[in-house]
């Protein structure tokens, strides 16, 4: 498989994941575009303007990579918490919306500054890799990360907690939860995994602009993981490497390929309403192949 | 769960450095040559774009059958493989990537500046030639030394047409400018539009924006048209810009129209119908040119609108429209310099690597005679053309088809 698919397909489950930790405590947030779309702002300006982070060598130095993560993380977290804290008091369908407003602001904002280039972006980001493998293997060791800390939050009291509200929110309340915290911690995580990922799709894209946090994209990633499940973190990392996947495995079907890719998402929650992957499902697997080798080949 | 968790875990990062440790051993080995010799392109063929990549694709047919039916390249025939980029950047990435790693000595494409400022980076650290067909954002040949172009940028052709507006009707006191301001094409090619305004003492009374996907454009004409405009000039795409003209029209205004090189495709005529007519779009392209080339594809492009029309039961085009004669320019200087390098140094004893930078330094060596004129090169790629025209949208009566004619 070619590094540069595989790289998209990573950024596609980071996104998923992004997506996935407010939906797992039941929030339809479509927002993760929004801070995707910041942290890939605050890359390409930082690594186009600041010659200080350039370093001496040809290549872009990771330490600079590192330190607009850092920074990204820290900007989305604190946007996430501040306008969390307000919009978390809507439910439902109200909720998405309002994060699709925040979307929409965002880009709106982005294509009227003049610091970000207008229409046309910022481009020339200068280069942390010598090619895609670099990347890849760059964001497979981010991906495992958050996998990690996904599957540490899903066990701890956090996790357990958002999972309660997401079953009965009025019930998870009357057990001593503090529902709006934990509703605007998942949103907080949610909006800095989606800003860290937005710092490595800047450097991989060589250009930014404000279409690569759109609309269209918080629909793309919600798609995600509704093909690949929100009941656990495998799902949306299965459903983000898939569907970033296909349309390119698709190119030889040709003209084609868009209309597969369409039945794909049509076909797939109607035959796997609950995703790809449910807790269920990863249970009666494990009980028909218990060996510790087999269990390994379940992984995306 | 936990060890089932560590053992995913695991995978992803061992899947990792595995693909990590695989590198580029296609550019250091030999041409893959069973095929023909292997050139690809990159084109919008879905997606808002998809307009301008239809006519691309018609545009590098034709060039492909010019170019095996003499000979192909020392007796093998050029093999191009076509990919489609969407209108997005991640699609014209991964295209690129696609094509690269099958071990292309050329690339054509991608369709739209703003993909090329994130696609073009890829060939350039890769070393291999890219020709692009229809950028004309400024930078584009900057990007580096393996990037250039046939499509002159908007800043030399966009002001030749509003010249000719002034021409035809010096009385023209008041201009009104529309821009999509999401779409990158737009907002460069509207900054051009209104510095040529300027300096002929006509700063825009109004300067509207509207979105690429806009639909409805109510709204901005009626604050235009108080304004009491008498030219409008348009940096739109086709679609949105098509749908501009003809509400424009439908609304009541009867001044003269110019628009940018995104509407300049016959495939608007469906769109604005008999509104298209009378609108004034610059060309780096005439059909009247008497050169060999250009004679060439002219007759080409006939016998193709014929099979064509025969076979889907529509009217033929009577003249090849600007993008698609790029789009031919393009894989014709290639065939070219595939031609004389094969002459030099015959492929076959070429890696893939050397016969890339080889290539390269042909192209901008080069003098080609094109469907365009004669073009060269100027050293960091960018397109030497000597004649640009200004045409007119004229719709037949019934409104379902047009020609753009050229004005003197």
């Amino acid at each position: 498989m070619d590094a540069g698919l595989l790289q998209q397909m990573l950024l596609g489950a980071l996104l998923g994941l992004s997506v996935y930790l407010p939906l797992r405590c039941g929030q339809l947030s479509l927002a993760s575009p929004g801070f995707y779309a910041i942290g890939g702002t605050i890359a390409a300006l930082l690594s186009t303007r600041l010659p200080a982070l350039g370093g001496a060598s040809a290549t872009y130095p990771i330490s600079s990579v590192l330190l607009e993560m850092g920074l990204a993380a820290a900007l989305t977290g604190a946007i996430a918490a501040a306008i969390g804290s307000v919009v978390l008091r809507l439910r439902g369908i109200y909720l998405a919306i309002a994060t699709i407003a925040l979307v929409e602001i965002l880009r709106v904002i982005t294509l009227n500054l003049a610091i970000t280039g207008g229409a046309l972006g910022i481009f020339g980001i200068p280069q942390p890799f010598n090619g895609p493998e670099g990347y890849a293997f760059f964001t497979a060791a981010l991906l495992a990360l958050v996998c990690w800390l996904c599957d540490r939050l899903e066990r701890t009291r956090p996790g357990l907690a958002m999972a309660a509200i997401r079953d009965d929110e009025l019930a998870a309340a009357s057990q001593g939860i503090d529902t709006a915290q934990i509703k605007l911690l998942a949103f907080v995580l949610s909006a800095v995994v989606a800003g860290i990922t937005g710092v490595v799709a800047a450097h991989f894209l060589n250009s930014w602009n404000a279409k690569l946090g759109n609309f269209d994209a918080s629909i793309t990633t919600l798609a995600f993981v509704v093909l690949g499940g929100s009941r656990t973190w495998l799902g949306p990392v299965l459903g983000g490497l898939l569907l970033t996947a296909l349309p390119e495995v698709l190119r030889p079907v040709g003209d084609l390929r868009l209309i597969v890719f369409g039945l794909v998402i049509l076909l797939g929650p109607l035959l796997f309403p609950q995703g790809l992957i449910s807790p269920e499902r990863l249970q009666s697997l494990g009980r028909l192949w218990p060996g510790p080798k087999r269990l390994g080949r379940q992984a995306p | 769960m936990n060890r089932r968790s560590r053992q995913a875990l695991a995978a992803l990062v061992a899947s990792g450095i595995g693909l990590a440790a695989c590198s580029d051993q296609v550019a250091s080995g030999p041409i893959n040559l069973s095929k023909g010799v292997p050139v690809g392109a990159v084109l919008a063929l879905s997606g808002n774009a998809n307009l301008y990549g239809q006519d691309q694709k018609t545009g590098l047919e034709l060039a492909l059958a010019s170019i095996n039916g003499t000979g192909g390249i020392g007796g093998r025939p050029l093999a191009l493989s076509i990919e489609d980029s969407g209108s997005d950047e991640p699609s014209a990435n991964a295209a690129f990537t696609l094509l690269i790693n099958r071990g292309v000595l050329a690339l054509i494409g991608p369709t739209l500046s703003q993909q090329a400022f994130s696609a073009d980076p890829i060939a350039q650290r890769r070393g291999v030639p890219v020709v692009a067909p229809s950028n004309t954002a400024t930078g584009i040949p900057e990007i580096g030394s393996f990037i250039s172009r046939v499509s002159a940028q908007s800043s030399v052709i966009a002001p030749l047409s509003i010249d000719k507006a002034l021409k035809r009707n010096p009385a023209i006191k008041r201009a009104a400018v529309f821009y999509a301001q999401d779409d990158a094409y737009s907002t460069a090619e509207t900054v051009i539009f209104q510095q040529a305004l300027t300096t002929k003492g006509l700063k825009p009374v109004t300067v509207q924006r509207t979105q690429l996907n806009d639909q409805d454009f109510q709204t901005q004409i009626s604050a235009a048209l108080q304004q009491k405009p008498d030219l409008i000039v348009l940096s739109l795409q086709g679609v949105d810009g098509g749908n501009m003209v003809r509400q424009l029209r439908e609304l009541g205004y009867r001044g003269t129209i110019v628009a940018g090189n995104g509407m300049n495709t016959p495939n608007i005529y469906p769109i604005c119908q008999q509104y298209c007519d009378g609108l004034l779009i610059a060309q780096a392209y005439s059909p009247e040119l008497q050169t060999p080339a250009n004679q060439t594809f002219l007759a080409a492009f006939k016998v193709a609108q014929a099979r064509n029309a025969n076979a889907r039961n529509l009217p033929a085009r009577a003249i090849p429209p600007q993008l698609l004669a790029q789009a031919y320019t393009a894989l014709q200087v290639i065939g070219d310099v595939l031609r004389r390098l094969d002459q030099k140094q015959p492929l076959k004893t070429l890696s893939v690597a050397q016969a890339r930078t080889a290539l390269m330094a042909e192209i901008l060596s080069g003098t080609y005679q094109t469907p365009l004129g004669e073009i060269r090169f100027s050293k960091g790629g960018e397109v030497i053309q000597k004649n640009f025209f200004v045409a007119q949208v004229r719709m037949d009566p019934g409104g379902k088809t047009g020609r753009f004619a050229l004005l003197p």
